[in-house]
């Protein structure tokens, strides 16, 4: 598996590729949207992965930040 | 001359009435109710052989079958009602070491959750504001949810933020679901270490601060950033999990600090690509004051395969570093002050492989009922610690839609 050092030069690079493409947006007009409003390039979690986002809440140390729906131990 | 130019008048006045009658009534504006409902269905199944129940060994062995349902209620293009209800039944062999009793097959525990919101949008200012509550119950655990969101779209629709704000405050004392007590008596610790209580306090409370930021960079293009901030304070371990010293003799429940911090940072850039395939790229830094530090990076690839089939792989890969306080069965030292066996703050990456296939007909199934999709959803999970996992999910999601009579201040902003 990959080592931190890796994945940390990984997060640099995702960053700024984000700034550049931030740094390059241009108005969309309604007309041009049709690509921006399939139900694939919807941002953020699909539905079908909510409960996917469950148990990765509870299997790894790194929960939080997802919108945990409800409170729960998560029993081993 | 005078009677030809009244004749001329009266004409032009006439001719000038007509063309201001309104318009046929064939385009006459009218209000659409929406109802959306969404049906999931999940599965899930895991094995390991580090359960922080028997102090970081023993199965892992669990199964849980969760149903649920999602009612949007759309009235108006304003407001907007939504109604989320669920049961996870949960089957774990791990559970019955609490007690060292082993049911057959093994233990069966229940949970309830349900959660309501409402969200208004504040029409001049393109302001959505939104607020939510929740509650969840199962036989160690009880949790209230209350929460508050706001969010931003600019007049082009390209660029949106948003922030929310979710209290949890949760109950870990046992009782409410059995016959005999029915109200919450006390926490429950593992069968041999019943002999004290080892904690005065059984609340825990969680505050997540979450925001989003959407932009779109281009007609194929668009990103997103989501920051948060989580705190949590108050009884932060688990009681019925048991730790094991390295002097052979001591066992204890599981300790760990009253607070804690989170702090998540995630990005995702979707990309469309031809006519078919859309790229969506997602990567999230994390890291808390219990020390751990944890990557996660996502790729998924959706493909059209015709107009109403679409098919996406999917691959995450994860990795975490330890939090300060976990060693493995045996290796406590007995002066730590904090401890635990839980594998789950242990150091490991881990990968997840699904698969979805989506049908989109959007079909009449009823009268007014529109089918407007059905998915299928597998991923395998894999732990460097051996635990794997297998989720099987299915989705149904349903739309209403009625014409109403009422005035809606949007579509209709004439008659206001």
């Amino acid at each position: 598996m990959w080592k931190s050092r890796r994945y940390d030069s990984l997060a640099f690079f995702v960053l700024l590729g984000l700034v550049l493409a931030f740094t390059h947006c241009r108005t969309v007009k309604p007309y041009q949207k049709a690509y921006l409003n399939d139900r694939t390039m919807k941002l953020g979690k699909p539905d079908i992965e909510k409960f996917d986002e469950s148990v990765q809440t509870y299997r790894e140390g790194a929960s939080g930040g997802n919108g945990k729906p409800s409170g729960g131990c998560g029993c081993n | 001359m005078k009677r030809k130019y009244l004749t001329l008048t009266l004409l032009t006045a006439s001719l000038y009435g007509i063309g201001q009658k309104p318009a046929d009534s064939v385009y006459k504006k009218q209000r659409i109710a929406k109802t959306q409902i969404q049906v999931l269905f999940s599965y899930y199944s895991q094995n390991g052989n580090h359960s922080a129940i028997t102090g970081g060994t023993g199965t892992e062995r669990l199964h849980v079958y969760a149903p649920e349902f999602t009612i949007t209620q759309l009235p108006d293009s304003l407001n907007t009602f939504q109604f989320n209800a669920g049961v996870d039944v949960i089957t774990s062999a791990s559970m019955d070491n609490i007690d060292f009793v082993v049911s057959s097959p093994s233990r069966v525990s229940e949970r309830l959750h349900l959660s309501q919101g409402y969200t208004r949008l504040f029409k001049k200012s393109n302001i959505q504001a939104g607020i939510l509550a929740g509650y969840s119950l199962e036989a160690a655990y009880m949790s209230i949810l209350a929460g508050a969101s706001l969010s931003h779209t600019n007049s082009s629709g390209s660029r949106e933020w948003n922030g929310s704000l979710k209290c949890f405050f949760d109950d870990l004392r046992w009782g409410r679901l059995n016959s005999e007590y029915g109200k919450p008596v006390t926490l429950i610790y593992p069968f041999e270490l019943r002999y004290k209580e080892w904690f005065s306090i059984y609340r825990r409370n969680s505050y997540n601060l979450d925001f989003a930021f959407y932009q779109v960079i281009n007609p194929r293009m668009q990103f997103a950033l989501f920051p948060g901030v989580v705190y949590q304070r108050g009884l932060l371990c688990t009681p019925y999990h048991r730790v094991y010293f390295n002097d052979g003799t001591t066992e204890k429940v599981e300790n760990l600090p009253t607070d804690r911090w989170k702090v998540p940072l995630a990005a995702q850039l979707n990309i469309f690509v031809g006519a078919r395939f859309v790229i969506r790229t997602y990567y999230r830094y994390y890291r808390d004051n219990f020390g751990i530090v944890a990557n996660t990076l996502q790729l998924e690839t959706p493909v059209k395969v015709s107009p109403f089939i679409t098919l996406s792989p999917q691959i995450r890969i994860y990795e975490q570093s330890a939090a300060y306080y976990f060693r493995p069965y045996n290796e406590h030292n007995v002066s730590e002050t904090y401890y635990t066996s839980d594998y789950d703050l242990s150091k490991f990456s881990s990968y997840k492989l699904g698969l979805t296939l989506r049908y989109g007909p959007e079909a009449k199934i009823f009268r007014r009922t529109l089918l407007d999709g059905v998915e299928v959803r597998y991923a395998f999970y894999k732990r460097s610690d051996g635990l794997t996992g297998n989720i099987l999910s299915l989705l149904l999601d349903m739309e209403q839609s009625r014409v109403r009579h009422r005035h809606d201040p949007v579509t209709d902003p004439g008659n206001e």
